[in-house]
C-alpha cells in the first residue's frame, strides 16, 4: 500500500542520490576534497530544488509519506543553506588539519541534512521517524569525529547516543500507541481516541511530543545539548544548535497543523514554553563557555519559537518565518566567528574571558559578533528585533500573557549575557588569535560577512522574509488529497 | 522636498562617512570630530530650513513625510513635527553641536569610533522626537540605546562596565513593556476596524475600556519613567551619567533624558487623556518624590557629576508634576523646564568635564577653589549652577514657576511639598558653588588652563539662551505646546493616500 504513495520532493529526492554518489565515490576513490565538493554540490542542488513546486501527483490519500507545501520547501532551504553553511565553516578545519581523510564527515553531515529534510517533508510517522533516525545516527559519527583532539568528543557523543536511543525509543512508543487508537500512520495530532477516556490516546499524543521536545531540547528535556554541543567541534556545534531544530520544528507544526492546540494539552504547553525560556536563559546566565551558552541561548530561544508555535492568528506564520531565519542567521554567524578563533591544533577558544579586546584586534569580526549577539537579544536594527516583536504580537493575539511575561523576564536576563560578552569585547587587554591560515581565513570572513549582511538587511527591510509560508493545514491537506482519491 | 527624513538620516550619513574615513590610514586625528561638526551644521541648517519652510498643510502639524515600511504588518516610516518635537530638536542640535565643540576634540584612542557612535545616538534621539508611527518610534527608542551602550563601555570612567550593562537593562528592559502596549492598542484597533496599522493618529482613536487603556498606560507610562527618570526606577542614572564620558553625559542628561518627557506627553497624555486622569495623582506623588528625595540626595554627593545626576532627578520631577497636573500651563511649564533643564544641565557637565580633564578628579573637596586659577570656567559654572538652582530670570525658575503655578490649583499641599524641593536645589546648588568654585583655592603643582574665548562664546550662546527662556518665554511656550492627535486624522488619511 505505501509503494503506491511513495512520491518523493525534488530536495529529498537530489540529497539520496548525492549521498548515493558520495557512498560510491568513496568506495572508489577516498579523497576528503572530492567528498566535500560532491557534498556541497548536492546540497546546493536541492537548495535550488526547493523553489520549484512540488509535482502533483495522484496519491492514495492516508498512505502518503511526503507533502510539499510552501512551509515544507522553506524549512528545507533553511535547512538545506544552513548545512551548506556548516560545510564551508569545516572544510578547511576537516580536510586540511586531519591526518586521515575525511569523507565520512562530508558523508555524515549530508546524512544529516537529508534526515532534516525527511523529517520537514513526511506527513506520516514513518519517514519521519526515519528521518530522525538518520539525522540522530550522522549526529553520533559527527561528533566523535572529533574525538581525534580530545576525549570530550567521545564522552559527549555517548551521552547523546543514549539519551537519544531512549528519546527514540519513547517516540517510537508514542506512535505505536497511536497507531493503536487511530489504525493510521499519519503525522498529525488526532483528537480520536480523546472522549472515550481510555487515556492511551494522552499517553500517545504526549509520548510523541516527549520525543520531539528531547530532540528540539525543550527544558525538562534538554540535559543533552549543553554536554554534545561542547564536546562536538565548533562546526558541529552550529549544525546542532540550527539543522535537527528547524527540522523538528517544522515537523511539530505540520503535527499540530497551525490550529490551535487541543485543551487538555494547554497546561502542559504553558509549562514546557515557560521553563524552556526561563531555563535557558539561567541556565546561560552562569556559564563561562561561549559554546555552552550558545547552547542554553538556543535553548531560550526554542522557548521563544514555541510561543509563536502555540499561538495561532493573524501573525502566527510569519512570525515563524522570520524566527526561523534570524535565529539560524545569527546563530550560525556567532559559530563561524568562534570557528575563525580555533588555532590550528584545533583548540577552541571559546571560554567568554578569551573574547576579551576583539574590538581591538579584530575589528571587523567583533563588529560582526556584536551585530548577532543584538540579533539573538532582539535588538534593532537587527533581523532578531522584528523576530522577537512579531513573537510579542502573535503571543499578545492570542492573550497569552503568562507566557508574554516570560518572554519579557527571558528576554531581560538574556540581554545581560550577551551584552556581557559585548562588555568584553570592548576592554583592553586581548588574547585571542586568528590561528589559521589566510585560506581559510578567507572563507570564514565571507560567510560571516554574508551572514553579518542578512542579518542588518532583514532587520532594516524584513518584509523580504514575510510572505505568509502558512503550513498546510490537515484539512486543507487532507482536502488537497481527497479531491484525487477520497479517504478509506 | 521634505527636511524631515534628511534630519533623520544626515547624522547616520555622517556616521557612516566617519567609519568609512577611519578605515584609511591617512586621516588626521581631527578629522572625524571635523566631520562630525561638519554634519551637525548641516543638521542645523536643515532645521533653519525646516523651522521656517511654512506649513505645507493644513492643521496644526508643521510637516509631514510617510512613505511605507513594512507593507505587511502595516508599518509606515512616518514622521511628523509639530511644536513640541521642533523645540526638542532645536534643544538635540544646539547642544549636541556645544558639546561637540568643547568636549570632544581631544579624544585620543578611537576617536572615528567615537564620533560615529555619537552620531548615531542623534539620529536615534531626533528619530524618537519626530516619528509618529509608533512602531517605528520604538524602533528609534531601542536604537538610540545601543551607541550609548558602546560610548559608555569604551570611553566611560572607572566603573563603566557595571554602569553600562545596568543602563542597557533597565532602558531595554522596560521598552519592552511599552512594546507589549503598541502591540496591544494594534492588535486592538485590528480586531474592532479589521486594519492593521501603527499610525498615532489612526489609534488615538481606538476606543477602548478603562481598565484596559490604564494597562496600555502604564505600558507606555513604565520605559518613560525610567528614561525621565522618576524615583523607584532611577537608580540606572546616577551611576550612567557619572561614569559615561563627558559629551555622554551632556548628550545623556541634555537630550535622551528628555526623550522620557517627550513620550509622556506625546503619547501618554495623547493617547489615553483619561486614563492619564485618573492616574495624575499617583504620578504627581511619583513626581514630588523624585523633586525631594533627588534633591536630598544630590545634598550628599562629593562627586560633581552625581551631584548634578541627582539634581537632574529633582529637576525632572517638576517635569512630571506639569505633565500630569493635566493643564495647559502645567504642560507649558514642563517643557520649558525640559529646555531649561537641557541647558542648564548640560551647561553643568561641561563644566564638570572639563574640570576633570583638567584635574584628573572629580572630587569636590580635592578640586577647592577654582576661582583664582580659572576665573572664565568658573564665572560660567556658577551661572549654570545658579540657574540650576531655580534663580528667576533664567529658564528653570519660568519652567517650575508654571509648573508650581498649575500644581496649585490641583493640590495646593502638592505645591508646598514641591517648592521644598527648590529650597534643597539651592543647598546643593551652593554647595558646589561654594565648594568648586569660592573655596581657598588648593595649591596645586601643574598650572591649569582657562577656557579661552572661543569656549567661552559657545557656552555664551547656552547661557544667553538660558536668560531668553527666563525673561520672554511666551513665544517659546505658546509654540511648542504639542499639537492634538486628533485633529489630523482626516488629513493624515489624504497624505498618506
Amino acid at each position: 500500500m505505501i509503494i503506491n504513495g511513495i512520491f518523493l520532493p525534488f530536495p529529498l529526492f537530489v540529497l539520496s542520490v548525492g549521498t548515493m554518489l558520495l557512498l560510491a565515490s568513496v568506495t572508489l576513490h577516498r579523497s576528503s576534497r572530492l567528498s566535500f565538493s560532491l557534498g556541497l554540490l548536492t546540497l546546493v542542488l536541492a537548495t535550488v530544488m526547493t523553489y520549484y513546486p512540488a509535482p502533483i501527483m495522484p496519491l492514495a490519500a492516508t498512505q502518503t509519506l511526503f507533502f510539499a507545501d510552501t512551509w515544507a520547501n522553506y524549512t528545507a532551504a533553511l535547512i538545506l543553506l544552513s548545512a551548506s553553511c556548516i560545510f564551508i565553516l569545516s572544510w578547511q578545519d576537516v580536510t586540511q588539519r586531519s591526518a586521515r581523510s575525511a569523507d565520512e564527515y562530508a558523508l555524515l553531515l549530508l546524512l544529516g541534512a537529508l534526515g532534516a529534510t525527511a523529517m520537514v517533508f513526511s506527513v506520516n510517522y514513518m519517514p519521519f521517524f526515519l528521518g530522525v533516525e538518520i539525522l540522530s545516527i550522522a549526529l553520533i559519527g559527527l561528533v566523535t569525529f572529533r574525538s581525534r583532539h580530545t576525549q570530550k568528543g567521545l564522552e559527549a557523543a555517548m551521552k547523546y547516543l543514549i539519551l537519544s536511543g531512549v528519546s527514540s525509543a519513547i517516540l517510537l512508543f508514542g506512535i505505536g500507541l497511536s497507531y493503536s487508537v487511530t489504525g493510521s500512520l499519519v503525522f498529525e495530532f488526532s483528537t480520536a481516541g480523546h472522549e472515550t477516556g481510555t487515556g492511551i490516546a494522552a499517553a500517545a499524543s504526549i509520548m510523541v511530543l516527549s520525543g520531539i521536545f528531547f530532540k528540539l531540547s525543550a527544558v525538562p528535556f534538554h540535559m543533552w545539548i549543553l554536554d554534545v554541543m561542547e564536546g562536538a567541534s565548533v562546526p558541529i556545534a552550529g549544525f546542532i544548535a540550527v539543522v535537527p531544530k528547524i527540522g523538528i520544528f517544522s515537523a511539530l507544526v505540520r503535527y499540530f497543523g497551525s490550529e490551535p492546540v487541543t485543551p487538555f494539552l494547554h497546561n502542559t504547553m504553558s509549562a514546557i514554553i515557560i521553563l524552556t525560556i526561563l531555563g535557558g536563559n539561567l541556565l546561560a546566565l552562569c556559564q563561562t563557555s561561549l559554546i555552552r551558552l550558545m547552547a542554553c541561548s538556543s535553548i531560550a530561544h526554542v522557548g521563544y519559537l514555541l510561543i509563536a508555535f502555540y499561538s495561532p492568528g493573524h501573525f502566527q506564520s510569519d512570525t515563524m518565518v522570520l524566527y526561523l531565519a534570524a535565529y539560524t542567521a545569527a546563530t550560525l554567524g556567532t559559530f563561524s566567528i568562534i570557528q575563525a578563533f580555533v588555532s590550528p591544533e584545533g583548540l577552541q577558544r571559546s571560554t567568554i574571558s578569551d573574547w576579551k579586546g576583539l574590538f581591538f584586534t579584530h575589528p571587523f569580526l567583533a563588529v560582526a559578533m556584536t551585530a548577532m549577539l543584538l540579533s539573538l537579544a532582539g535588538i534593532p536594527p537587527t533581523i532578531g528585533f522584528f523576530a522577537k516583536f512579531e513573537i510579542a504580537a502573535s503571543g499578545l493575539e492570542q492573550r497569552h500573557y503568562i507566557l508574554l511575561t516570560a518572554l519579557i523576564v527571558g528576554s531581560i536576563i538574556a540581554l545581560y549575557y550577551y551584552l556581557n560578552i559585548i562588555r568584553l569585547m570592548t576592554t583592553p587587554n586581548t588574547s585571542l588569535n586568528i590561528g589559521q591560515n589566510k585560506k581559510t581565513n578567507l572563507t570564514i570572513y565571507s560567510t560571516v560577512f554574508i551572514l553579518t549582511l542578512i542579518v542588518f538587511v532583514g532587520g532594516i527591510f524584513p518584509s523580504f522574509f514575510m510572505n505568509s509560508i502558512h503550513p498546510a493545514l490537515p484539512s486543507t491537506r487532507a482536502e488537497y488529497l481527497q479531491s484525487h482519491i477520497p479517504l478509506p | 522636498m521634505n527636511a524631515l527624513p534628511a534630519l533623520v538620516c544626515v547624522p547616520l550619513a555622517g556616521a557612516s562617512i566617519i567609519w568609512l574615513t577611519d578605515r584609511l590610514p591617512a586621516t588626521r586625528r581631527s578629522g572625524p570630530w571635523a566631520i562630525t561638526l561638519m554634519t551637525l551644521t548641516l543638521e542645523l541648517l536643515l532645521l533653519l530650513w525646516a523651522s521656517f519652510q511654512g506649513t505645507s498643510h493644513q492643521g496644526p502639524w508643521l510637516n509631514h513625510f510617510s512613505i511605507p515600511w513594512v507593507p505587511p504588518l502595516g508599518i509606515v516610516f512616518r514622521l511628523d513635527m509639530d511644536g513640541l518635537s521642533l523645540s526638542m530638536l532645536w534643544l538635540t542640535i544646539l547642544l549636541s553641536l556645544a558639546c561637540v565643540l568643547l568636549t570632544t576634540r581631544h579624544i585620543r584612542d578611537s576617536s572615528g569610533t567615537f564620533h560615529a557612535l555619537l552620531l548615531a545616538t542623534i539620529s536615534g534621539t531626533v528619530g524618537t522626537f519626530l516619528a509618529t508611527d509608533l512602531f517605528l518610534f520604538f524602533f528609534f527608542w531601542e536604537l538610540m540605546l545601543v551607541p550609548v551602550f558602546f560610548l559608555l563601555c569604551g570611553w566611560g570612567h572607572e566603573n563603566r562596565y557595571r554602569a553600562a550593562i545596568k543602563f542597557f537593562l533597565f532602558t531595554q528592559g522596560s521598552g519592552l513593556l511599552m512594546l507589549l502596549s503598541i502591540l496591544g492598542l494594534v492588535i486592538i484597533n485590528f480586531q474592532e476596524t479589521g486594519i492593521l496599522t501603527f499610525d498615532y493618529f489612526v489609534l488615538a482613536n481606538t476606543p477602548l475600556s478603562p481598565l484596559l487603556s490604564m494597562l496600555l498606560m502604564l505600558g507606555f507610562f513604565i520605559p518613560f519613567a525610567v528614561k525621565l527618570p522618576v524615583v523607584p526606577v532611577h537608580v540606572w542614572l546616577p551611576d550612567t551619567h557619572t561614569q559615561a564620558p563627558t559629551a555622554g553625559s551632556v548628550i545623556l542628561a541634555g537630550i535622551l533624558l528628555k526623550t522620557g518627557g517627550y513620550g509622556m506627553i506625546r503619547f501618554n497624555l495623547m493617547l489615553f487623556p483619561e486614563a492619564v486622569e485618573r492616574f495624575a495623582p499617583y504620578a504627581t506623588l511619583l513626581g514630588l518624590i523624585g523633586i525631594l528625595y533627588g534633591a536630598w540626595l544630590a545634598c550628599a554627593q562629593s562627586d560633581i557629576k552625581r551631584l548634578i545626576a541627582y539634581s537632574s532627578i529633582s529637576h525632572l520631577g517638576f517635569v512630571m508634576l506639569g505633565i500630569f497636573s493635566v493643564s495647559p500651563v502645567g504642560l507649558q511649564g514642563a517643557i520649558i523646564q525640559m529646555l531649561a533643564h537641557g541647558l542648564s544641565t548640560g551647561g553643568l557637565f561641561i563644566i564638570a568635564g572639563a574640570i576633570q580633564d583638567r584635574l584628573h578628579t572629580r572630587d569636590i573637596v580635592t578640586i577647592g577653589g577654582l576661582w583664582e586659577s580659572m576665573p572664565r570656567l568658573s564665572s560660567v559654572g556658577l551661572f549654570f549652577a545658579i540657574a540650576s538652582l531655580g534663580i528667576p530670570g533664567l529658564g528653570n525658575f519660568a519652567g517650575e514657576f508654571l509648573v508650581l503655578f498649575a500644581t496649585w490649583s490641583v493640590s495646593p499641599f502638592i505645591a508646598i511639598l514641591a517648592t521644598g524641593g527648590l529650597i534643597l536645589a539651592s543647598v546643593y546648588s551652593l554647595k558646589l558653588v561654594n565648594g568648586v568654585f569660592l573655596a581657598p583655592s588648593s595649591s596645586r603643582a601643574e598650572p591649569v588652563s582657562d577656557f579661552h574665548a572661543g569656549q567661552m562664546s559657545i557656552l555664551g550662546i547656552l547661557m544667553t539662551l538660558l536668560v531668553i527662556l527666563g525673561l520672554y518665554p511666551q513665544p517659546i511656550m505658546t509654540f511648542s505646546l504639542p499639537s492634538p492627535a486628533t485633529i489630523t486624522t482626516s488629513n493624515s488619511g489624504k497624505n498618506a493616500s
